[in-house]
């Protein structure tokens, strides 16, 4: 039997002394560019300077109050993106080069933080008497989370359903282990389940209108946070071939028991991934590290236009792949048995900006070839899985089968009903579902207040 | 052979040649000859031995010996110790010397020497001298000292450095130095004590009696010697500004008149530099070696080369106490002449710590456009006690201007100037006490 420690154990994060070190070299804006860069407000200028100031418990306490998932969030960010986008310590002016220092780097002490509470033992959170109205989560990714926890807090009764065996959604079942690994997860999800949040897990919320029957079973609201689990498709007609895997199960399988089986799959072979994003990096990733022969990464716009964080590329890059830039996947080819045999690509070059803001690829005529791959995988895209607006018929979904929802409090068009999180958004960062979370958190509260005052 | 090695660092100190002003204090870096040697190697000029002791009685070192004085991430800013002299048999630090002087003809070997009596100190003082020591250094100022009647309680018994000093000097034929203790407020007086006892030279400072930190859970001061703190000596880069005072203070007094070997905080060339420019001769190191190792030597004598060669001064000997003419009492200050800090805004990164410790500390004269993100000085309400600029990232971006003769400050705003109504008060008059 293979061991698969390492590919399912986060790299450590900072010591106690490179967190304050690094805390050391924060310059304390005024207005922190940081703290106005982070979608669920988690306020990294105050936990940063409280740990500077050696009040560590309430820069734990800063972290867990603004955003539950503070320790996922830390190391999933694309932070360069985000808070650590402005940060003043790179010292960027007119008359210094750019980027002369770097930016502090604020997600790895965010993790450090949630893990020293840990750690040492520190609760920030305490669970209240909840006797208000019960509110149920579809979905327990960081949307349903972030929601679940802060209607806890605030004394509601909250139970989350999950479909799958474990809770966490994305952050379980679609990200690579060695990214955010189990024993963090589990500690993080024990944070929220300490707060009176009910798990219901291999409890799928469907069928004809699944969901909102939840109101009529005794649940005051809901809020709708399933996410994207269906992967887009190369081609919509698409028939089964052995060795054609979705990213969506061929990430899931790495954690759901399958991971053995998964591996065996890929060692030794040569294995082609489709996409440039995020999800495309740990497709990647996770094949080179269980053993692939080769692996390439199929994208059909070049780097710049790669939606995948740098940092991620970078890692991605060095753990030894070949990227194929500027190539558009037309079709498969499969030999006698219907196995994997490869792609039909055709060379592309880069267009005109199109509606996404990048330059688009147009196709070279006459380049086609062919990539000699056993497994390919599939990592263009997330959508919403086919049947889904089935569990809320009056909820208003769009053609894209995405939920309807108010940016701002996640109401839908049914009262009581609430959404957040991909489902709303399209794929989108954890972030912002834990942004969507909060949101619709306040203003379930908002809701429930007013039906009680009728 | 890099051109700064040609520079001659070598000083007279007491009428011994040192081949450069960088010795090691008495402390744990120089406990024996394996060590010195080490320190040599490394580019030492001479060594202040670790304190002998006559083995009358016997020295036990409490564990742990130790602590260090964090800032932030930053280690050893300070350093408390509870280290007694030396532990070893005198025959063997004895011996040490012999080695020493054999093998290292051209360092200087200063025996540190402290007794409890007349007879220990000119005993100590004459075997020292037998076995080879250049120089005594007379151990006035061990602030932890298990045992009564020594150490900085001698330091601060002025008559009684006197008297130990004219012991040794009657003994001895080496040049003496008296180590003085900084617990006290003025050194100049118990140095002339020391001079009239006839010592030839004044080391300074020793350290500085403090306690680094309190345990939060055994409520302990540190270092934790099995429950019990106490308050011992602290050292290393947080003491320099009082090492430096002092050596000012003893360079400066024309009664004093000898030659001084400044220690405490030195760690690079620029902190022995500082302390030469005040008076002292040869510097002395310890924590610099304790956070860094011998090595430092390396750059503390390419450093000090360096800046000789830039200013062209070819001897260590004219630096000594030439930043004096410019130490004067505060009331020398010509106050007419006033001045305001200038920003150089093409430089700012528009961090905004200027803008809170101007609001906070000083003059609240930085307005803050949150827009740009940048400050925006109002001239006149600028104190110019430079604050921003300390905690401005961007070096040089903040600096002062002298301002016209003609020009005013505006004076501190008055919340409430309708409560004048409610006001008590009158003149104050000066009480002729004539």
């Amino acid at each position: 039997m293979r061991n698969f420690d390492t590919f399912n154990t986060m790299k450590k994060g900072f010591s106690f002394s490179q967190a304050v070190a690094e805390a050391d070299r924060c310059l304390l804006c005024h207005d922190a560019p940081c703290s106005k860069g982070c979608p669920a407000d988690t306020e990294p200028a105050a936990f940063i300077r409280k740990l500077h100031l050696k009040n560590i418990t309430g820069a734990i306490r800063t972290i867990k109050e603004n955003n539950i998932l503070g320790g996922a969030c830390g190391i999933l960010c694309p932070t360069d993106r985000l808070c650590e986008k402005e940060c003043s310590a790179m010292l960027k002016s007119k008359n210094l080069p750019d980027g002369e220092d770097r930016a502090i780097r604020i997600g790895a002490i965010q993790r450090f933080l949630i893990e020293y509470a840990w750690d040492t033992g520190f609760r920030v959170l305490k669970k209240p008497e909840q006797n208000r109205e019960t509110v149920a989560m579809v979905g327990s990714g960081p949307g349903g989370l972030s929601c679940a926890a802060e209607l806890a807090q605030a004394g509601y009764r909250v139970t989350v359903f999950e479909a799958r065996p474990e809770p966490g959604g994305v952050l379980r079942y679609g990200v690579a282990p060695f990214r955010f690994d189990e024993t963090f997860l589990k500690k993080e999800i024990g944070d929220i389940q300490a707060l009176g949040v009910v798990f219901k897990c291999n409890t799928r919320i469907e069928g004809e209108k699944g969901a909102e029957k939840l109101l009529d079973e005794g649940f005051s609201a809901v809020f709708l946070a399933p996410g994207l689990w269906k992967a887009t498709p190369l081609k919509p007609d698409q028939v089964p071939i052995d060795g054609l895997l979705s990213s969506v199960d061929y990430l899931a399988s790495l954690r759901d028991g399958r991971l053995e089986q998964t591996a065996s799959q890929i060692e030794g072979k040569t294995v082609a991934v489709i996409g440039g994003g995020a999800v495309a990096m740990d497709c990647v990733e996770t094949a080179v590290k269980l053993g692939a022969r080769d692996v390439y990464l199929v994208y059909r716009r070049s780097y710049l236009q790669m939606p995948a964080e740098e940092k991620e590329i970078q890692s991605t890059l060095a753990g030894g792949l070949h990227f194929l830039l500027l190539n558009q996947p037309l079709d498969y080819f499969t030999d006698a048995d219907n196995r994997m045999a490869g792609i039909k690509m055709i060379r592309t070059r880069l267009g005109d900006v199109d509606a996404s803001g990048r330059r688009a690829p147009v196709e070279i005529p006459g380049s086609e070839w062919n990539l000699d791959a056993d497994i390919v995988i599939e990592a263009i895209g997330n959508q919403a899985e086919d049947d889904s607006p089935n569990w809320y018929p009056g909820v208003e979904t769009g053609a894209d089968k995405r939920i309807k929802a108010n940016p701002e409090t996640g109401e839908t068009s049914i009262k009581g009903i609430f959404a957040g999180g991909d489902i709303v958004r399209g794929p989108s960062l954890v972030v912002n579902a834990v942004r969507d979370g909060k949101a619709a958190a306040l203003a379930i509260q908002q809701y429930l207040n007013k039906q009680e005052e009728r | 052979m890099k051109s700064n090695h040609t520079v001659d660092l070598s000083m007279d100190f007491c009428g011994i040649k040192f081949k450069n002003p960088f010795l090691l204090s008495s402390s744990p870096v120089s406990n024996s000859a394996e060590m010195v040697e080490a320190a040599y190697e490394a580019g030492w000029s001479g060594v202040v031995f670790k304190t002998l002791n006559s083995d009358r009685i016997p020295i036990i070192h409490p564990s742990p010996r130790m602590n260090s004085y964090h800032y932030g991430h930053k280690r050893l800013v300070g350093l408390q110790n509870v280290e007694q002299i030396s532990d070893r048999p005198l025959k063997h630090n004895l011996l040490d010397f012999l080695y020493l002087k054999k093998k290292y003809p051209d360092r200087v070997l200063i025996s540190s020497i402290m007794g409890f009596s007349n007879a220990e100190w000119e005993y100590l003082a004459k075997v020292s001298e037998d076995n080879g020591a250049d120089m005594l250094e007379l151990n006035f100022s061990c602030p932890h000292m298990c045992v009564e009647g020594s150490g900085h309680h001698v330091g601060k018994a002025f008559d009684l450095i006197e008297k130990f000093t004219t012991t040794v000097k009657n003994a001895v034929s080496i040049p003496v130095l008296a180590k003085m203790t900084p617990n006290i407020t003025d050194m100049t007086e118990p140095a002339l004590y020391a001079k009239r006892g006839g010592a030839d030279g004044i080391a300074a400072i020793n350290t500085v009696s403090g306690i680094s930190e309190v345990g939060l859970n055994d409520l302990v001061p540190k270092p934790n010697v099995f429950g019990i703190g106490a308050i011992s000596g602290t050292s290393g880069p947080a003491i320099k500004p009082i090492g430096l005072r002092f050596i000012a203070e003893m360079a400066t007094c024309k009664e004093l008149n000898l030659p001084l070997s400044g220690i405490g905080g030195i760690e690079t060339w620029v902190d022995a530099l500082e302390y030469i420019l005040l008076g002292s001769g040869p510097i002395q190191v310890t924590t610099g070696i304790i956070h860094y190792g011998y090595r430092i030597v390396e750059d503390m004598i390419e450093g000090l080369s360096d800046f000789m060669v830039e200013k062209g001064i070819s001897s260590v000997g004219e630096l000594v106490g030439k930043a004096n003419a410019n130490l004067k009492t505060t009331d020398h200050f010509e106050l007419d002449r006033q001045g305001i800090t200038q920003y150089d805004l093409d430089q700012c990164v528009g961090c905004g710590q200027c803008v809170i410790v101007c609001n906070d500390a000083a003059g609240q004269a930085l307005d803050w456009d949150e827009t740009t993100r940048r400050p925006h000085l109002i001239e006149d309400k600028c104190l110019s006690c430079m604050i921003c600029s300390f905690i401005c990232p961007v070096e040089g971006l903040i600096t002062f201007k002298e301002m016209p003769r003609d020009w005013k400050r505006r004076e501190a705003k008055i919340m409430d100037t309708s409560l004048e109504k409610d006001l008590k008060l009158s003149d104050y008059k000066d009480i002729n006490i004539l």
